[in-house]
């Protein structure tokens, strides 16, 4: 770094206000490689101690949430951790979504910025709080100065430094402040003494949602903007061979109509206008090979896969051979879980405006500096020339972790040299997304007399989302910068990056956990069929877990043992797993002793453990729901009420999923379009949910997926003790219905659906 | 051109009059609480009150609002004074990514004014077309609860003044 001309913030890294290397775990920012976050608003009288932090004379603390907020409360979550040390409430905090930059990295991804894999407060559970501490000595060492009072006599209380019987802001002590070293490595508060870690208190985001005041990429307007809809290859990755745009062209409204890499897009005044004109686009898409599938052709091509291939073995221990010899039950299963859309209720939206060597972007994405890159990418510029706004997400489940749709938006302006607005409609993120893969498994599971697990063969039928997980497809990527064919991944062109891939693990992760067998292998065939997939909220265990926890609830009926016992029997050494099925099992049976038809599963993922029980009726051919009681083992909660929440949440998703959702193919389209269709649980269908946390002094781990796993598999089992019929396919409503065991008669037409929920 | 109260405010918008209402209340008007999620009446991320009773606008024309009274989450309170449902809804700690709370809120305004003491059949019944894919179903049926039992239930007045200004 030069010498001359530096910026104060420049100025301040250099002298030490910022450290070396920042902070333990957070990126790994060189000198001047980065221009500081475009997130971070020019503030002419604040001190920005870090990337993180802006604390202004009138003693406003800003902070920037280094992970995007898709409503699992991350900005509540890390703005406690960061709270904590630095002695401000969380509420006390303006909250900014981060824009790109290295010193947002997340640890747990090598370094990329991105939010996914339930990581976000296992990542940052110390480092957020190292920042806070350090901040926090340097306001002391700043009020010590300049009120000539030793540090060691000092003490804070919400966001003010007490001395002698008075309170100052923090704020009184930013121009000193700005003139010292940057503490490093400050002792953190020992967990006796928390204040906000572990405490349950309002969302800080709950008012501006509840008031209609938060701000969504949906809702952000800029000055000379157009809106744009894209018609899509009916079938996904069809190309375009020619349109006809004359029709849209005399629509009301519409200004223009450019094509672009993966379709044809309508430019209008407004988004009704645009979405109006967009079928009146003629446009010939070739063929691909997933134009031959339908429900009927997939299912055989599975079934074929599994019959017929032999699989990788992914994962294998213990002799085989000698497990079966021992082996006095003996079951071999199959289980289906379809293709899904992640639907979030704010369809996909991004506004980009392509300038001169330049370019502004506003978009809520999982991963803004991938997505930044994206824009970079497809214009030939470098990153440092786009200027990206972060924004909260309605909803995400994974979705936003691809952003085609800033792509799509780039492609546009690049054109027609306005800003765009570019908007999904419903039946676009229906049918035009990225899904959660379809899986055809087998289980072939064995027991000996007592019951104990003896060998286990695992297969797996479907397609993979992705090469592996970010730690392990992206080491040491940064400060060079994310590889080309992973920014083509989140751009959405680029499933062919991973041509000849046999097996990402996430495709098979949770098939062989949370139980001690002799011997096991897991096995694995992958069958692309051209849909686009990617992660799905609890990725492969959303499924996983179906077939696990269904597998062993079938054992343990055929080895006439009790499904709990049979659990407890397996889980071996694993005592925050047994805890947990402990605490669910004296649920299930007081459940079952007061004559309610129960189901239990039990299944870690992401590093927390989760048991669920279901109490379900079924009647006239519609499954109901009653009630749910979730143990969690997710080591401490830094808010309780916040994994509550999580559980609740998941379990709700995840029962949706569970019971109505497929997303299923005629001639290789999709053919669901809206929530007539692609039914998602509403009110009616979510139980009673009683959330128990169990108490932990270990480090936290994951909540925003594990409570989807087991809420299928318990159901499932539920409906066994309900009805002695064994639902292996999924979503269990049209399971139920061919089964015969009863049949139900809903007329999905949107009309009829729309009508009934007037 | 259309003339309709909008959150006791008078006003005449000059979208065609086939424009669903939440596209004109959001891009003409610029009111941006009531949000889009599916374009069919399917979701009721788009409620709003029409006449005090909750309605899915993304279907409704603006020439259906003529004459009428139209209020939006905006019109029925604001973070300095919040509604009571508003209030509950921080109590229970009810959003999650949030998108869909301004259709929630305004169709437990539109129960609340018709039904002041629903029961929770009554309040599932009534909230069943607004999905929350964020699943905080039972925090949503206990915040309304929590809003009737607190003797919320009187008419909707609004205060202009505190509407953002169209």
């Amino acid at each position: 770094m030069s010498g001359v001309n530096l910026s104060r913030r420049e100025f301040l890294r250099s002298s030490g206000v910022l450290g070396g290397g920042l902070v333990i775990g957070f990126g790994v920012t060189g000198c001047g490689s980065d221009p500081i976050s475009p997130a971070l608003e020019p503030l002419s009288n604040a001190l920005t101690p870090n990337a993180f932090l802006q604390l202004t004379a009138d003693n406003e603390f800003i902070f920037y949430c280094p992970r995007g907020e898709v409503g699992q409360g991350v900005t509540t979550a890390l703005a406690t951790l960061f709270g904590e040390e630095l002695d401000v409430p969380p509420s006390h905090f303006v909250i900014r979504e981060a824009g790109p930059h290295p010193d947002y990295g997340n640890p747990e991804f090598g370094g990329v910025q991105s939010v996914g894999g339930s990581t976000s407060v296992k990542a940052h559970y110390l480092p957020m709080r190292q920042v806070g501490a350090d901040v926090r000595a340097l306001i002391l060492a700043a009020a010590s100065k300049d009120l000539g009072i030793p540090a060691a006599e000092l003490d804070t209380s919400d966001g003010f430094v007490s001395a002698a019987g008075e309170a100052y802001p923090y704020g009184r002590f930013i121009e000193t402040a700005m003139n010292l070293p940057m503490p490093v490595d400050t002792p953190l508060t020992p967990s006796a003494d928390f204040k906000y870690i572990g405490k349950s208190f309002p969302r800080v985001d709950a008012l501006s949602k509840a008031t209609g005041t938060a701000v969504y990429g949906i809702d952000v307007e800029v000055e000379g903007m157009e809106h744009a809809v894209v018609v899509r290859s009916p079938v996904a990755r069809g190309s375009l061979l020619d349109f006809d745009e004359t029709e849209a062209l005399k629509a009301p409204g519409v200004r223009t109509v450019v094509r672009i890499s993966n379709g044809v897009a309508v430019v209008a005044d407004s988004f009704w206008h645009a979405k109006n004109a967009a079928p009146l686009i003629v446009a010939n898409w070739d063929s691909p090979e997933l134009a031959a599938l339908d429900d009927v052709s997939l299912r055989a091509k599975y079934q074929n896969a599994l019959d017929e291939v032999d699989g990788d073995s992914v994962h294998q221990y213990g002799e085989l051979d000698t497990a079966w010899s021992e082996t006095a039950q003996r079951i071999s299963r199959e289980y289906w879980a379809p293709y899904l859309a992640h639907a979030p209720l704010e369809p996909l939206n991004a506004i980009v405006h392509v300038k001169n060597n330049s370019a502004e972007v506003w978009a809520a994405t999982q991963g803004p500096q991938l997505a930044r890159r994206v824009v970079a990418r497809t214009l030939d510029l470098e990153d440092s020339q786009v200027t990206f706004h972060s924004l909260q997400a309605g909803g995400s489940f994974g979705r936003r972790l691809v952003s085609s749709q800033v792509k799509e938006a780039t492609e546009i302006s690049r054109q027609t040299g306005t800003p765009i607005k570019l908007q999904w409609s419903r039946e676009d993120d229906i049918r035009s997304g990225w899904f959660r893969p379809a899986s055809l498994m087998r289980i072939e599971a064995g027991a000996d007399e007592q019951g104990n697990l003896t060998a286990w063969i695992a297969k797996r039928v479907g397609g993979n989302a992705f090469a592996a997980r970010f730690e392990t497809a992206l080491p040491g990527v940064l400060p060079k910068g994310v590889p080309d064919s992973v920014i083509d991944f989140v751009s959405g062109t680029a499933e062919w990056v991973f041509d000849g891939l046999r097996v990402d693990d996430t495709s098979i992760e949770g098939l062989g956990d949370d139980y001690v067998k002799a011997a096991q292998d897991i096995q694995h065939v992958t069958v692309a069929d051209g849909l686009p997939l990617l992660f799905w909220r609890s990725v492969g265990h959303s499924y996983t877990a179906f077939a696990k926890e269904s597998a062993i609830d079938e054992l343990a009926h055929e080895s006439a043992i009790d499904p709990v016992e049979f659990r407890l029997k397996n889980v071996g050494e694993d005592h925050r797993m047994r805890r947990v099925i402990e605490e669910a099992g004296e649920h299930y049976r007081s459940m079952q002793q007061d004559g309610a038809s129960v189901g239990l599963a039990a299944h870690s993922s992401f590093h927390t453990r989760v048991a669920q029980v279901a109490a379900v009726s079924v009647e006239d051919g519609r499954i109901r729901v009653n009630r749910v009681v979730c143990v969690v083992d997710c080591g401490r909660a830094v808010n309780p009420d916040g994994v509550r929440a999580q559980m609740e949440g998941g379990i709700v998703f995840g029962l949706g999923a569970a019971l109505y959702s497929n997303a299923t193919l005629a001639n290789g389209e999709i053919k669901e379009s809206n929530f007539h269709d692609f039914q998602v649980a509403r009110m009616g269908d979510a139980p009673d949910i009683e959330v128990i946390i169990i108490d932990s002094d270990e480090p936290p781990t994951g909540a925003g997926e594990p409570g989807v796993p087991p809420i299928a598999p318990a159901v499932a089992n539920a409906i066994f003790a309900a009805t002695g019929d064994r639902l292996r396919s999924l979503p269990l409503s049209t399971a139920l219905r061919n089964s015969n065991v009863a049949r139900a008669s809903t007329d999905p037409s949107p009309g009829a659906v729309a009508e009934r929920f007037a | 051109m259309t003339s309709f109260s909008l959150n006791g405010l008078k006003i005449t918008a000059e979208s065609s009059p086939d424009t669903p209402l939440l596209w004109v209340v959001r891009d003409e008007l610029k009111l941006k609480g009531s949000k889009y999620g599916c374009g069919a009446g399917l979701c009721g991320a788009c409620t709003m009150l029409i006449d005090g009773v909750a309605t899915r606008t993304c279907i409704l024309p603006l020439a259906a609002v003529e004459d009428k009274e139209v209020v939006t989450i905006e019109g029925l309170g604001t973070p300095a004074n919040p509604h009571p449902l508003q209030k509950a809804w921080v109590e229970h700690n009810v959003p999650q990514c949030g998108y869909c709370q301004s259709g929630q809120i305004m169709s437990a305004a539109g129960l609340l004014q018709a039904n002041p003491n629903p029961s929770e059949a009554e309040v599932t019944k009534a909230m069943e077309g607004n999905i929350c894919r964020c699943g905080c179903y039972g925090r949503i049926k206990d915040a309304v609860l929590t809003a009737a039992s607190s003797s919320t239930a009187q008419p909707i007045v609004v205060d202009p003044k505190e509407v953002v200004a169209p």
